[in-house]
């Protein structure tokens, strides 16, 4: 039924390729630049916590530099990506997907061999221990795979129009989807990054044109599993219970700890906030201060202004992505750049939300901003992806001429080329 | 195509989706950053700002040394090294190390100490120098940690135990001037109110730190001279051993000013080794916490009520019987009593005859035979309002007691009673009372409340004396030369030779009967003596000697004198007192 070796389709007649949108770099370079200074401001307090706490022996710029060398090798994976022909990306979507699968399924192996390589906390096993290198989180992996093969598989769909079709489509993306979530939520229980790859799926088949219809049955099973998975878990429940109990819960139960210092720190930047350095919050009261938490620690020190200006940054930055769906002809990259979309939008709506106590706490990195290695570095490549497709865009004066599919698909009509729409 | 009208739709939802989100967000987050800051500025400062307690040092306390303050007691900076076992990475690394540095100040199973499961504080030693505590702190050992502490240090090991008292591990004086001047010894503890990290490390983030210094303790400079001191209880413990007498007390005063010179009490104990002993009553100040019958001392004073009033003088006779009738009960003079007839009040002062005393007492009231009213009153108004027995002398030292004069008013105050406080019994008083009421008896007629502040060392170490005590005059000064010349000549025509030629002393010895299980014993006494030495032109030391216990029947002439004498024959030189052909 599932067929990994991707969907082989003719392709549509390509596009000639042009300048790609650099403002994408503009963006991210803003973004991680934001992080980096916070993780500098803040970074010597953390080790020195660290210090204390655990006995470790880190120096003060350690996490800086970490958080550079993580910026730099993301970079990489931005321009690996960038140059990699995405067609090779959806030749080998299936691959892909099997490399994400395999290594979620090598890490449940490890956790039951007791193997060093898996890196455990509180009984779950989420990251490859690689020793020097660092860890690697294979659910990230899992989830660039997916992406790129729903792109290829739904994209595949769409062009014969059966993307509605339970049996041909939804089933499968159900039976995939579900094979994901097995291993993120039940195996790795990490439930904020099952949500993240769920949104990504959705957002995707949104894109794809899926029926309204069908899209609200799929949302409601969505809401109906994720309240199975929250119930299941007591700590789960706990953090729902806190959320319930809103802005007035008490720093001094256990739970509630993190999401109220989270508000303190935000609630203590006013306007303009506290000024870099100045976090009192991240020398140890609030948890995670540079990880999951970044942001809060940035509404300490650049005020309401500031994390406003961050959230403007990200809707840019996101709406950027999606005008670059918008002009890409065929399905399978609009695809693409929607996953992206949805990955890189559900990471900082379902981060922001829990800082800001709109939703629980999901322990999901803010990207380009939190410290941290293999999420930014897969979220950075699918923007590098992206990046690639913007040089493949089109701007046809209008859909209505949609008719007659070649007469997009090519430069010379009007202002094809994508620079020359600048500042329009 | 259908899919191509939908594009533009599916992206816009996207985007509306997108838009509304961040909307809520910047709505909520003006809620919380804008409307709600004051609320979470309000929970910020509960849990970031504490306020931390800057010690003060406590003032160290200094003896007399001639003129120059010297230390007695001084503070010691020690430390305690503890243990995190959780972040502890080599624990026989630490184990070598302490073992080796620490000695005897580390505890003997730290290997159980430093694995201890779910601990995060392990204290492994304590009382480290400074110098051990270095070395430790030079391995960079993981893990570990120091408290410093600062406990007292006493150069001149115990002496002056008993005046000096001690500081407990709470940090509050006991007994002495530790806790007789604890608050201005303990100075005032600054405060730090400062936002800190979660391991209450203050930051110097933001404006809201307040810092308010310590002021520290005053540095005091006792009155006691070291020197004095020294010699005294070495005397006093030498004399005791030798007669084998359990317990004694010296008190050395200056009679010019009314300061204490010396102060020695008889077992004593180590002040840096307090927490040792077992027996309190160690740590008690005999001079000033144990009001006693004072025996014959007192006819110094019965004999200058009579003088100060006007009814007698050291020539003026009496019949002596041996014994005289008050109220129907006869009082007896001491055994031994030769000097029968009409005598004057000189002999029986040399003498010490209880029935010239009660004469005296009776002669206050008129020319009657009874201890009347008036002749109470009187005595009562020398006694405990000019020579001050039986009241607190408000020295700057605890504990102590002031003793009991039942006046005339009271039913107790009868006849019977007031015929006995003539010769020194059916009252209660301190030796420091004594001391200083005789004080104003031998140095013409000035009574000092008696010190043992001289004064304080600045933090530049510069002395500064105290503001010298106005005496009160409540006698005539010929009434006080009267007595000092009794004094002189019982001590002089009684025990003559015993003094350094070329100086001026006097004294009177008192022996009293302890009282045990309600009656005057003979074999439990107390031997005291009382006098002064200097020049005929000046008083420069009053000396009072007591020495007692149980199973002791020690007279003040055999028991006590001799230290004085020991004390006084000393001091003349060290006070470099010129003698007089």
């Amino acid at each position: 039924m599932i067929s990994f070796g991707g969907p082989r389709l003719d392709e549509p007649a390509a596009t000639r390729r042009h300048r790609p949108d650099y403002i994408l770099i503009v963006y991210v370079l803003i973004l991680m630049a934001l992080g980096a200074i916070t993780i500098f401001a803040v970074g010597p307090q953390h080790a020195n916590l660290l210090n204390n706490a655990i006995g470790s022996n880190y120096s003060n710029d350690y996490f800086f530099i970490k958080q550079i060398t993580s910026l730099g090798l993301s970079l990489v994976a931005f321009v690996v990506a960038a140059i990699i022909p995405y067609k090779l990306f959806l030749r080998y979507s299936g691959t892909l997907l099997v490399i994400g699968l395999a290594a979620c399924l090598l890490l449940f192996l490890a956790q039951l061999g007791h193997l060093g390589i898996a890196q455990c906390t509180l009984g779950a096993c989420r990251w490859f221990n690689l020793g020097p290198l660092g860890s690697l989180q294979p659910a990230e992996i899992l989830k660039f795979g997916l992406l790129v093969y729903l792109a290829a598989f739904l994209g595949a769909k769409m062009q014969k129009d059966n993307v509605s079709d339970v049996k041909q489509t939804l089933l499968p993306v159900a039976w995939v989807t579900g094979l994901g979530l097995l291993f993120l939520a039940v195996i790795q229980k990490d439930l904020g990054t099952a949500i993240s790859m769920t949104l990504i799926v959705l957002v995707m088949l949104v894109v794809s044109g899926v029926r309204w219809r069908i899209l609200g049955i799929v949302l409601g099973a969505g809401l109906l599993l994720g309240l199975v998975f929250i119930v299941s878990e007591p700590h789960r429940l706990q953090r729902v219970e806190t959320y319930l109990q809103g802005d007035k819960a008490s720093t001094s139960s256990a739970s509630n700890y993190q999401s109220q210092n989270a508000k303190i720190a935000l609630g203590t930047g006013w306007w303009l906030g506290l000024g870099v350095g100045n976090s009192i919050q991240a020398t140890g009261y609030l948890p995670e201060a540079i990880n999951d938490s970044v942001f809060a620690i940035m509404g300490e020190m650049f005020g309401f202004v500031g994390v406003s200006l961050i959230i403007v940054l990200f809707v840019a930055l996101l709406m950027r992505i999606l005008r670059i769906m918008d002009h890409l002809v065929d399905q399978r990259l609009k695809l693409l750049a929607a996953g992206v979309f949805g990955w890189f939008g559900a990471h900082v709506i379902l981060n922001i939300a829990a800082m800001i106590g709109v939703i629980p706490l999901t322990g999901i990195t803010l990207p380009l901003l939190s410290f941290g290695g293999t999420s930014m570095l897969f979220i950075t490549a699918g923007i590098g992806l992206v990046f690639q497709l913007s040089g493949y865009t089109t701007y046809s004066p209008s859909v209505k001429e949609a008719t007659n599919e070649d007469s997009h698909s090519r430069r010379g009509i009007g202002r094809t080329r994508y620079a020359s729409r600048r500042g329009a | 195509m259908k899919l191509e009208l939908l594009k533009g739709s599916r992206s816009r939802v996207l985007a509306g989706c997108l838009l509304a989100v961040a909307a809520l967000f910047v709505v909520r987050l003006f809620y919380i950053q804008i409307i709600q800051h004051d609320y979470y500025q309000q929970l910020a400062d509960s849990e970031q700002i504490k306020r931390l307690t800057i010690p003060a040092q406590r003032g160290m306390i200094y003896a007399l040394n001639g003129n120059q303050p010297v230390p007695l007691v001084m503070n010691e900076t020690v430390y305690t090294l503890f243990a995190d076992p959780a972040t502890v990475k080599d624990v026989q690394g630490i184990i070598n190390t302490v073992e080796s540095v620490a000695g005897g100040n580390a505890r003997s199973n730290l290997d159980k100490l430093l694995t201890t499961p779910n601990s995060r504080y392990q204290i492994l030693a304590t009382k480290l120098t400074t110098a051990q505590a270095e070395a430790i702190k030079k391995k960079g050992l993981a893990g570990i940690g120091f408290q410093q502490e600062s406990q007292r240090v006493y150069p001149e090991g115990s002496l002056a135990a008993q005046t000096l008292g001690f500081v407990d591990a709470d940090g509050n004086g006991e007994y002495g001037i530790e806790q007789g001047m604890d608050s201005a010894l303990k100075g005032k503890d600054g405060m730090l109110q400062s936002v800190t990290d979660i391991a209450s490390v203050p930051l110097t983030i933001g404006s809201r730190n307040v810092k308010k210094p310590a002021q520290n303790g005053e540095n005091v400079v006792l009155t006691i001279d070291r020197n004095i001191q020294s010699y005294v209880e070495d005397a006093l413990s030498r004399q005791l051993q030798k007669i084998g007498a359990p317990d004694g007390s010296v008190i050395v005063m200056n009679p010019q000013n009314g300061q204490v010179m010396a102060m020695a009490n008889y077992p004593s104990y180590d002040p840096s080794t307090f927490n040792t002993v077992t027996d309190a009553s160690l740590f008690n100040n005999n001079v000033i916490s144990l009001p006693y019958e004072p025996g014959s001392d007192i006819k110094t004073f019965t004999m200058a009520t009579g003088v100060d009033t006007g009814v007698v003088n050291a020539q003026s006779t009496y019949n002596n019987t041996g014994v005289i009738n008050v109220d129907g009960i006869d009082i007896h003079n001491a055994p031994g009593d030769t000097q029968f007839g009409n005598i004057t009040l000189q002999t029986a002062m040399n003498w010490s005859l209880n029935t010239g005393y009660v004469t005296v007492a009776e002669r206050l009231g008129g020319a009657g035979q009874d201890i009347n009213l008036k002749a109470r009153q009187t005595m009562y108004d020398y006694f405990y309002n000019r020579f001050r027995l039986g009241q607190l002398t408000g020295i700057q030292l605890a504990g102590e007691l002031p003793g009991i004069i039942i006046p005339p008013s009271d039913p107790d105050g009868n006849a019977v009673r007031y015929s006995n406080m003539a010769f020194g019994q059916g009252l209660d008083v301190t030796m420091l009372q004594v001391a200083s009421g005789f004080s104003s008896l031998v140095n013409g007629g000035k009574y000092y409340k008696p010190s043992i502040v001289a004064g304080s060392v600045d933090d530049y170490g510069n002395y500064h004396a105290a503001k010298p005590t106005t005496p009160t005059t409540y006698i005539k000064s010929s009434t006080a030369d009267q007595i000092r010349e009794m004094t002189h000549v019982a001590r002089s025509s009684v025990f003559p030779g015993i003094d350094k030629s070329g100086y001026y002393m006097g004294g009177k010895t008192g022996t009293s009967q302890a009282i045990v299980n309600g009656k005057y014993s003979d074999t439990d006494t107390i031997a005291t003596y009382l006098g002064y030495g200097g020049s005929q032109a000046e008083t420069k030391y009053v000396i009072m000697v007591r020495v007692s216990g149980p199973k002791f029947g020690g007279s003040g002439a055999a028991a006590a004198m001799p230290v004085f004498t020991d004390i006084s024959n000393w001091l003349v030189r060290y006070l470099n007192i010129p003698p007089q052909e």
